[in-house]
């Protein structure tokens, strides 16, 4: 028992934590998205492209 | 145009010597041209020096240099002075030549395309130092610095060469973008920054009286960087210029 | 390029999953950090995102080498993808490695080899787009990027170890907390294993996102010469 009273305890530090992983996340959820609305975006162009052409 | 058209004509003489002696021929020719050129306009030159003696001037104000901080910070207002004043010389020296055309005509030449790196890197070598020849005693006598230190001088040397190699190669790319004159910079320092970082020590440690054994690291550093990037930039030219 | 091909698909399972465990494994599997605390579990990821961006550089100036060999513009498709995707990864490790100096010591900035190099890596991206941006002929893009990429990749051993080797000489104490102290907790075998996985992980998620972006790639070459095409 005195040894646990004579550890200290990790600091308290779990908002960073929270902090850390929602930047982590965050940005790659954002990058995710940015390509799939990309990825969208040209596929419209492409077929208005298409039609242009074909006119 | 007489240096130009003298080096065209010596670019294209036939000679029985060996593919080496008309590749130094090409570079001297290459150098010889842009030091002629000066000679007569002394444009590059005074923009250079007049900048780097601005930026020491502003320094003075910026930095309280009093005694005590100066020894610590003298090496680092140097090599931020070159390297902003090598900037200049660099987008100048490409400038000049793509604006008037010796660019394209030096490409024609049967001369390996190599030779017209090694001309200018050299040509803005030359410049570099000289610019770095007149700040050293200008800041010695505005600082009360004694700065004529071989060692300095082999590490301003070293540096130097780093940079105009890196500095040349990006600035035949800067200077075919539209956004010419601003990119140098902005391509070129990320990559110096081993050479900044050396120099700066090395200077410093030299000026301190430092031993040797703690400034041998960074002129290490310098010689291999020198040798990287001579080589890499060396190699990756011809895929510059081509049309 | 219309329907994702099968490896594709697989391949966007398998990292989700691996994902998920990986995520698992960092907030359930590896134990509390004795000092630190928490925070210390944004390590794994922090670590496994620079690993990322190291990656993508490499591609990056592989795929360089490769275009001014062959002229084949897929290579230069396959640059900018690893590129764009290292500069998000290297951006998420900056930031989650501020935040982890933050919790740990105090300090929002650290300038440790590690920290300072992958900041010069950014700087090194954002003047890539730049240098892209300034060119109109896609040939000469391609091939400056190319170039650039793979002398900016030559530099980066160099900048780190020029700034390890001014860290020792020089070791400056910035706030509260000591620089370099980075990585200066012990790795218990859990925290090992935790550690490695992610890395793993990364790596998969890095060729996953690699393809997907290249598809980008291509679809915005097919639009671009289509557009020339028909704006005539």
């Amino acid at each position: 028992m005195i040894n646990t009273l004579l550890l200290q305890a990790p600091a308290e530090t779990t908002r960073y934590l929270v902090a850390g992983y929602t930047v982590i996340f965050g940005i790659m959820f954002l990058y995710i998205i940015s390509l799939i609305v990309r990825t969208r975006n040209l596929k419209r162009q492409l077929e208005l492209l298409k039609e242009l052409d074909l006119e | 145009m007489e240096p130009i058209s003298q080096a065209e004509k010596q670019l294209t003489r036939k000679s029985s010597a060996p593919g080496f002696g008309q590749f130094i021929r090409a570079v001297s020719a290459i150098i010889w041209k842009d030091l002629a050129a000066e000679l007569r306009s002394r444009e590059l030159l005074s923009a250079m020096l007049v900048f780097a003696l601005l930026v020491i001037l502003i320094f003075n104000f910026a930095l309280e240099l009093d005694a005590s901080t100066r020894a610590a910070v003298t090496a680092g207002v140097l090599w931020v002075t070159f390297a902003f004043a090598g900037t200049l010389g660099l987008n100048r020296s490409m400038a000049m030549e793509k604006d008037r055309g010796c660019l394209d005509g030096l490409l024609l030449a049967p001369v390996d395309r190599s030779a017209i790196y090694f001309g200018k890197a050299v040509g803005n070598l030359i410049f570099m130092l000289i610019v770095e020849a007149i700040v050293l005693p200008v800041y010695s006598v505005l600082y009360s610095v004694n700065l004529f230190n071989p060692g300095l001088l082999l590490v301003i040397l070293l540096g130097s060469i780093g940079y105009v190699a890196v500095g040349t190669l990006l600035s035949s790319m800067a200077v075919q973008t539209r956004t010419r004159d601003v990119l140098l910079p902005v391509l070129l320092f990320p990559l110096v920054i081993p050479i900044l970082i050396a120099a700066v020590k090395g200077s410093t440690g030299f000026l301190q009286g430092v031993d040797s054994v703690d400034i041998r690291p960074w002129i290490n550093l310098l010689l291999v960087y020198d040798v990287i990037f001579i080589a890499a930039s060396f190699m990756v030219f011809d895929y510059i210029v081509e049309e | 390029m219309e329907s994702k091909p099968r490896m594709l698909v697989i391949l966007d399972v398998i990292t989700s999953l691996l994902f998920l465990t990986a995520v698992g494994m960092v907030f359930f599997y590896a134990p509390l950090e004795a000092v630190m605390g928490q925070v210390q579990r944004v390590f794994y990821f922090h670590v496994a995102n620079a690993w990322v961006g190291m990656l993508g550089f490499m591609v990056a100036a592989i795929s360089g080498i490769a275009y001014l060999r062959k002229g084949d513009r897929k290579w230069d498709i396959v640059g900018l993808s690893a590129i764009e995707i290292s500069f998000v990864f290297f951006f998420t490790a900056i930031v989650s490695g501020s935040i982890w100096a933050r919790g740990s010591w105090g300090t929002w900035w650290t300038w440790d080899p590690r920290l300072t190099t992958a900041a010069i890596c950014e700087l090194v991206y954002a003047a890539y787009f730049l240098l892209r941006q300034g060119i109109e002929d896609p040939d000469r893009r391609a091939r400056f990027g190319a170039v650039y990429a793979i002398l900016s990749f030559i530099s980066v051993p160099l900048t780190f170890i020029s700034i390890r080797i001014f860290r020792t000489i020089h070791p400056v104490i910035i706030g509260a907390g000591g620089s370099g102290a980075e990585g200066s907790f012990d790795m218990s075998p859990r925290m090992l294993h935790t550690f490695i996985f992610s890395l793993i992980t990364f790596s998969i998620i890095f060729a996953d996102l690699l393809w997907h972006r290249i598809r980008l790639g291509k679809l915005a070459e097919e639009a671009e010469n289509l557009r020339l095409k028909t704006l005539q």
